[in-house]
């Protein structure tokens, strides 16, 4: 890449901070410049979370830099494990200190003898990748250093994975899988981890009945905590009536038993109410436009909102991911990454009478022929408050529908 | 925490004479000051027709484009805030090849008259050669192409990266037969054509040059050297302000956000002097009416004491001016001190000795608030959370877009209103 002219890519440093900061009970300490610190609380706002005596940072001087001077980083853990008696701390590395090669871990482990809170280093200076590398990394090191012990059974609940604040509406989401499970199978959640998680609940959450995997990056978590605790998983994201019927029925599977009878009426019913949708695409499929899709965000939204598009009989003709396919396992080749913004302004910008799902910046480099939704970050035109406006589930088809039937009213 | 631990960590106004000696309240901060990348972004929003290009991680080109989309200065989503964003290799290799490249697609899609190329941390840690690759791009594309180091390290807070990036403009400036405008530097909250001193200067017929960088073109700064005299509102204006006096002759007035009636006469006096006009008469009403306003200030705010936090006057002429009028600071904040000669030192040394400790450090504060009960916040804080500690804010910021003898005015009305507030908060009003 070479000139950006909107928003990079978050980086995996990016990611690691602001899953870190929905842990309740534990404290982030970044060790490197506090400009950054400041200027990240606008961004982790409009994710809705408040760092707020949570949140430190060091600062580093000149000689800091120069001499590789770690005496601010270890009074400032003496300092907050005194002053705030958090039960861990987390030290995150800066871009500075990775390139100036502090000893992050090293420093965390003689320092361990003179407190009381858990100290875990993270080196991540935002040059291993993008946020997803960040993600990956993060939920694995969440679930290894402190689910700890089995210590005991948590019937009827299940732990989400892969949760991200930098999730469009994931509050929302969260609140569509919680009722229904709890319709379906009289499931209740335990945690989410990378949004609303405590190191109380982490600790506790091998006894979980069953892990529900929203996306790729927390794989290896599941995986780690099938191996620790033998917890099933499922990895798969409600997207459209027919993708929630599927994903019900294969975490049914894993329960062994089928989901409540009225939950699969009701996602019946909604089909066939839905086949309105698909007969319209037969009618406009001849037409100057036939109906067709555009839809850029992480790769498992690509993959639900496409079956979403698809269950309608709208062609899905370009998929865009923001971030790296490179550890996409069996990665869908219709999925496009492009190696720089310009390509990818262009794509978009050559759109037309298209259904375009996107995040704010994609749908403003989209002519007005299209219609557009947003449904991922980043967000530049408008704030995200609502916690009941869920893309997933049945309320979250019903609520894309809407925009669906927009888009057959522009469409010539 | 423990407040009373905190306070006997830091120093006495008295004891210290720079910065560097004043003890950060706590060694974790939060949020931390702003960072000179952010200064040079606030300094180039105001240069209508040059481009910012930000050369950093994501995180930083990331934080910065976020900050200007909002608001038309920039234009929007769109508009002229750019970036490099370096990987891994760029910091082993070095970021001359992807700022050239970037630099050709730049000048391609947005042809802009001048580009403030801005390095950040990660740039200078590395030690990449901006200064010469940003002259080598100037060279070859024929505009004025300015390199800013903004490197977060080497100090307190952003006012530096406002301050180097108005002074790069010097690179730009031509000598001129001098007119009669005037220049405004330094401006860098508010528009100055809404503030008294603007208001002043048309009315006695004196036209605006060069307003840097609160709104102003590249040619406007070109032809600069044309002004009579420099107004430099704020002191990150001086080191180009005393360029120009040395290059061009350019004599200029510091006219920082005072609020010292007699000061604030004596520099209109001064800028009058310059242009050789006479004082106007409004200036003279305004002095009276500004003397009244503190005359009749102590028997409200004699006795109040306050914390220092951040406010848009100059710090240490705003603590000094309160002392005068019988109120008591028990902390200043603040990111500079003044030396043993300064007369606002002299002044709050002589009726109290307030503890000093550094800007932007709000997380700890909450335990000092306790020990120091102060009757007055002056600053950005959780107005909520004060009043549970029966605190009461100073709203400050109605004094941002002000310049002259209205900051008298308008700021000790705030000062009277936040006391009786205050008072009224003491005495059991329910917290509002």
């Amino acid at each position: 890449m070479s000139l950006c002219r909107y928003l990079p890519v978050p980086s995996d440093r990016m990611a690691v901070m602001w899953t870190l900061l929905t842990v309740g009970d534990a404290v982030v300490l970044e060790y490197g410049p506090a400009g950054t610190t400041h200027y990240c609380v606008s961004l982790f706002g409009a994710m809705g979370i408040s760092p707020d005596q949570s949140l430190f940072t060091t600062h580093m001087s000149e000689d800091d830099v120069i001499m590789g001077d770690v005496r601010r980083l270890e009074e400032a853990i003496v300092e907050l494990d005194k002053g705030y008696r958090p039960k861990v701390i987390f030290v995150i590395a800066s871009a500075v200190t990775a390139v100036i090669g502090t000893d992050l871990v090293g420093v965390c482990n003689y320092m361990q003898q003179q407190v009381d809170a858990r100290l875990i280093a993270l080196e991540n200076g935002g040059f291993k990748g993008d946020y997803t590398v960040g993600l990956r990394q993060v939920y694995r090191l969440l679930v290894k250093q402190l689910a700890g012990q089995k210590q005991g059974l948590l019937p009827g609940r299940y732990n989400v994975l892969g949760a991200s604040a930098s999730s469009y509406r994931i509050r929302s989401d969260l609140r569509e899988i919680e009722d229904l499970l709890s319709r379906s199978f009289g499931l209740s959640r335990h945690t989410a981890l990378g949004v609303d998680t405590s190191l109380q609940q982490l600790a506790a959450m091998g006894g979980a009945q069953l892990n529900i995997v929203l996306r790729a990056e927390a794989l290896p978590a599941a995986e780690w905590l099938k191996q620790q605790f033998g917890t099933p998983y499922v990895y798969g994201v409600p997207y459209g009536y027919q993708g929630t019927e599927q994903w019900l029925e294969q975490i049914a599977s894993v329960l062994g038993r089928p989901a409540a009878r009225s939950v699969r009426d009701q996602l019946g019913q909604r089909q066939s109410q839905a086949a309105t949708f698909r007969m319209y695409a037969t009618m406009y499929r001849n037409r100057p436009h036939p109906p067709a899709a555009a839809i850029i965000g992480d790769y498992d939204l690509l993959q639900g909102l496409a079956g979403l598009c698809r269950e309608l009989d709208i062609c899905p003709d370009l998929l865009i991911c923001p971030h790296t396919l490179r550890d996409i396992t069996d990665c869908d080749p219709i999925v496009r990454h492009f190696a720089t913004e310009k390509e990818q302004i262009t794509a978009l910008r050559q759109l037309q009478y298209h259904l375009v799902f996107g995040d704010d910046v994609s749908l403003h480099l989209c002519d007005r022929t299209n219609t557009g939704l947003c449904v991922s970050f980043p967000l530049v035109s408008h704030v995200q408050i609502a916690e009941h406006l869920p893309l997933m589930g049945i309320r979250g088809t019903d609520y894309i529908l809407e925009t669906i039937d927009r888009y057959y009213q522009v469409l010539e | 925490m423990n407040g009373q631990d905190l306070v006997s960590r830091m120093k006495r106004l008295s004891q210290v004479t720079d910065i560097k000696e004043v003890t950060q309240l706590s060694s974790a901060i939060f949020p931390g000051p702003h960072c000179p990348l952010m200064g040079a972004m606030m300094a180039v929003r105001g240069i209508k027709d040059s481009v910012l290009l930000v050369v950093g991680t994501d995180e930083c080109t990331y934080y910065t484009k976020n900050t200007t989309i909002s608001g038309s200065s920039f234009g929007g989503l769109d508009g002229r805030c750019l970036s490099v964003v370096l990987d891994s290799h760029d910091v082993t290799f070095g970021c001359r090849e992807k700022l050239y490249r970037a630099f050709a697609e730049l000048m391609e899609e947005y042809a802009p008259k001048a580009v403030f190329v801005v390095t950040t941390c990660v740039v200078e840690v590395i030690g990449d050669d901006v200064d010469s690759m940003a002259q080598q791009l100037g060279e070859q594309y024929g505009i004025p192409v300015m390199a800013v180091h903004t490197e977060h390290f080497k100090t307190e807070n952003h006012l530096p990266g406002v301050q180097d990036t108005i002074t790069a403009c010097f690179a730009m400036m031509r000598p001129q037969p001098v007119g009669q405008t005037v220049n405004v530097i330094g401006q860098r909250l508010g528009d100055f054509t809404t503030t008294e001193l603007y208001r002043v200067l048309q009315q006695a017929g004196v036209p605006m040059g060069m307003m840097l960088p609160s709104g102003t073109t590249v040619a406007e700064i070109e032809r600069a050297a044309a002004a009579r005299v420099n107004l430099v509102v704020n002191p990150i204006g001086l080191p180009l302000a005393k360029k120009m006096q040395r290059a061009f002759g350019t004599p200029y007035v510091l006219f920082d956000k005072y609020i010292d009636p007699a000061r604030i006469y004596r520099l209109y006096a001064q800028l009058f002097g310059y242009l050789q006009l006479p004082l106007p008469a409004e200036v003279e009403d305004l002095y009276r009416q500004a003397c009244r306003a503190v005359a009749g200030a102590s028997a409200h705010l004699a006795g109040v004491t306050y914390i220092y936090g951040n406010t848009p006057v100059e710090c240490f002429e705003l603590n000094a001016f309160m002392v005068k009028l019988g109120m008591r600071p028990l902390l200043i904040q603040t990111s500079a001190i003044p030396g043993e000669e300064d007369p606002a030192r002299q002044t709050i040394l002589k009726q109290c000795d307030p503890y000093v400790t550094k800007t932007a450090n709000i997380a700890p504060l909450q335990y000092v608030y306790d020990v120091l009960q102060p009757h007055l916040y002056l600053g950005h804080e959780y107005a909520e959370r004060l009043r549970k500690k029966k605190i009461e804010i100073a709203h400050t910021d109605v004094l941002s877009p002000m310049l002259g003898l209205e900051v008298t005015i308008a700021g000790v009305q705030q000062l009277i209103d936040a006391s009786t507030a205050a008072r009224q908060l003491r005495e059991g009003r329910a917290a509002v």
